[in-house]
């Protein structure tokens, strides 16, 4: 199998890989990249759990081939938390017990955080819609949605804060 | 495993080059929300890979009689265009019901309808709104309606050298109402057990001057209700006539038996949820005559 050269920059830092075009964001990031957080359920865009942030928004990385991502700006979960603390989304989800098994935790933590960078007052309805493509085994959802909510809260008034 | 090799040509003249060099071997991949699963199943085995990510196919814009929408715009695009949650709401409602947000980022509406799935959510509320696509290869561009586009599950009239270029939807005359109404086994992530789009127009006196009945998943492509069709038209609406006219449509179609619900189930299905769609467009074209 032929292979490429791909490069793309995942978590700010640039990586040059090798990988056949057939071969998928997901398997790449886990195998070449070594990031292993992102979670392979289902391989075929039902389950969520693969989520990572391309170019700003939310996609399934079982779904997109490693070259379409050439180029290309990626967020995993590895590149949630910023020094090593956690963001306030993160923190939520432990606090609420947004999760049991935590299978899907790291896809729903995705679907989330890009539902708060382009919108810090969500509606419950708005929440639901963004974790729409997202499951959980353990039907840890309203945990979720309470997550959600008490990070928007908390990142309303640290914006709040930033600006007086 | 041999796999494919890829291109991302910088162009679409050189998409159409390379298309018409490899034929039918190689295969344009768009969102690959589609391909990705046809290749992994092996149901699909293509040499080469044509990536349109870098061709500018993906954008909405006015034109002097309607609209015009690159075929790799995506869901999520026409979700967030207020031209199209205004004036055709039976498109953006498609794309409300479609999959879940990551898939909507991906999935395009090229895709969509080269992939003829008798399901595509998007198909219906197309015909409903009288689309024409634009086919370009390397040596001609055409224009065809997308009445005639699909000849079976997943079969087209495309030649192995064509991409879809865009599609055009003319302008509606007012007062015009539509919808689009899935039946899935729940409510994101749910291919359509029965999916339709209706649009209505009136003339002057209040009596339907166009109908479109289109029915997803009960035929092997999406159909036209025509008999259902040719019923409402000229006519006022009715509570009677909508009853018949759903009775109708439900004959119309050629449903069959699958893992996702059984023949009959379809069938009686279409009956309800026609019944519905122009009971929700006669209140609101009533409204609107009211209103205005
Ligand atoms: C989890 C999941 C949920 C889904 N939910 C829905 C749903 O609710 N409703 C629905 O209708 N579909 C659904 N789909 C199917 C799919 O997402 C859609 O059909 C989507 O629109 C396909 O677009 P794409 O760009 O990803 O297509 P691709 O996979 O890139 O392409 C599909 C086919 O079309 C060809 N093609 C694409 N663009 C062009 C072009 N411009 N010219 C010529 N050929 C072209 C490709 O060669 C390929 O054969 C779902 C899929 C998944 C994985
Ligand atoms: S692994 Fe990608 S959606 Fe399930
Ligand atoms: S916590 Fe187990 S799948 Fe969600």
């Amino acid at each position: 199998m032929a292979e490429i050269d791909i490069r793309m920059t995942v978590n700010g830092s640039v990586q040059q890989l090798k990988a056949g075009a057939g071969r998928t964001l997901l398997s790449v990031l886990r195998e070449e990249a070594g990031l292993t957080g992102t979670k392979d359920g289902c391989s075929s865009g039902d389950c969520g759990a693969c989520v990572v942030i391309l170019d700003g928004q939310p996609v399934n990385s079982c779904m997109v081939l490693a070259p379409q991502a050439e180029g290309s700006q990626i967020t995993t979960v590895e590149g949630l938390a910023v020094d090593d603390e956690l963001q306030p989304l993160q923190r939520a989800f432990a606090e609420t017990w947004a999760f049991q098994c935590g299978f899907c935790t790291q896809g729903m933590l995705m679907s989330c955080h890009a539902l708060l960078m382009s919108n810090l007052n969500p509606t419950r309805e708005e929440i639901l819609t963004a974790i729409s493509g997202n499951l959980c085994r353990c039907t840890a959802y309203q945990g979720v949605v309470k997550a959600v909510e008490q990070a928007a809260a908390e990142m309303r008034s640290q914006d709040q804060n930033r600006h007086e | 495993m041999n796999g494919p090799e890829y291109i991302a040509p910088a162009n679409l003249g050189d998409a159409l080059r390379i298309k018409h060099e490899r034929g039918a071997q190689a295969r344009v991949i768009a969102g690959g929300t589609d391909l990705i699963l046809r290749m992994r199943d092996k149901v699909l085995a293509p040499d080469l890979l044509i990536d349109l990510k870098n061709v500018s196919l993906d954008t909405i814009s006015d034109s002097d009689n309607g609209i015009r929408l690159g075929a790799c715009v995506t869901l999520s695009q026409i979700l967030s265009e207020p031209v199209i949650t205004g004036s055709y709401p039976a498109l953006a409602g498609a794309c409300r019901e479609f999959a879940g947000p990551p898939i909507r980022n991906r999935g395009t509406l090229g895709g969509n309808l080269v992939n003829a799935s008798p399901a595509a959510d998007l198909v219906p509320p197309l015909l409903a709104y009288d689309a024409n696509l634009v086919l370009a290869s390397s040596s001609a561009v055409r224009e065809l309606p997308l009445t005639g586009f699909f000849t079976g599950p997943g079969q087209t009239v495309m030649a192995p050298d064509e991409i879809l270029t865009e599609v055009r939807l003319p302008s509606m005359p007012a007062p015009t109402a539509s919808v689009f109404i899935k039946l899935g086994q729940r409510r994101s992530m749910a291919i359509s057990i029965v999916n339709l789009a209706i649009r209505l127009t009136l003339d002057d006196a209040s009596r339907v001057s166009a109908a479109r009945i289109v029915l997803g998943a009960v035929a092997p492509t999406p159909i036209r209700a025509g008999a259902s069709e040719a019923l409402l038209t000229g006519q006022e609406l009715s509570g009677e006539l909508i009853a018949l006219a759903a009775k109708k449509a439900s004959r119309e179609t050629s449903a069959i038996t699958d893992v996702r619900a059984s023949k009959e189930y379809r069938e009686k299905m279409t009956r309800v949820l026609v019944r519905r769609a122009l009971e929700s467009i006669r209140d609101e074209l009533q409204r609107s005559e009211s209103s205005g």
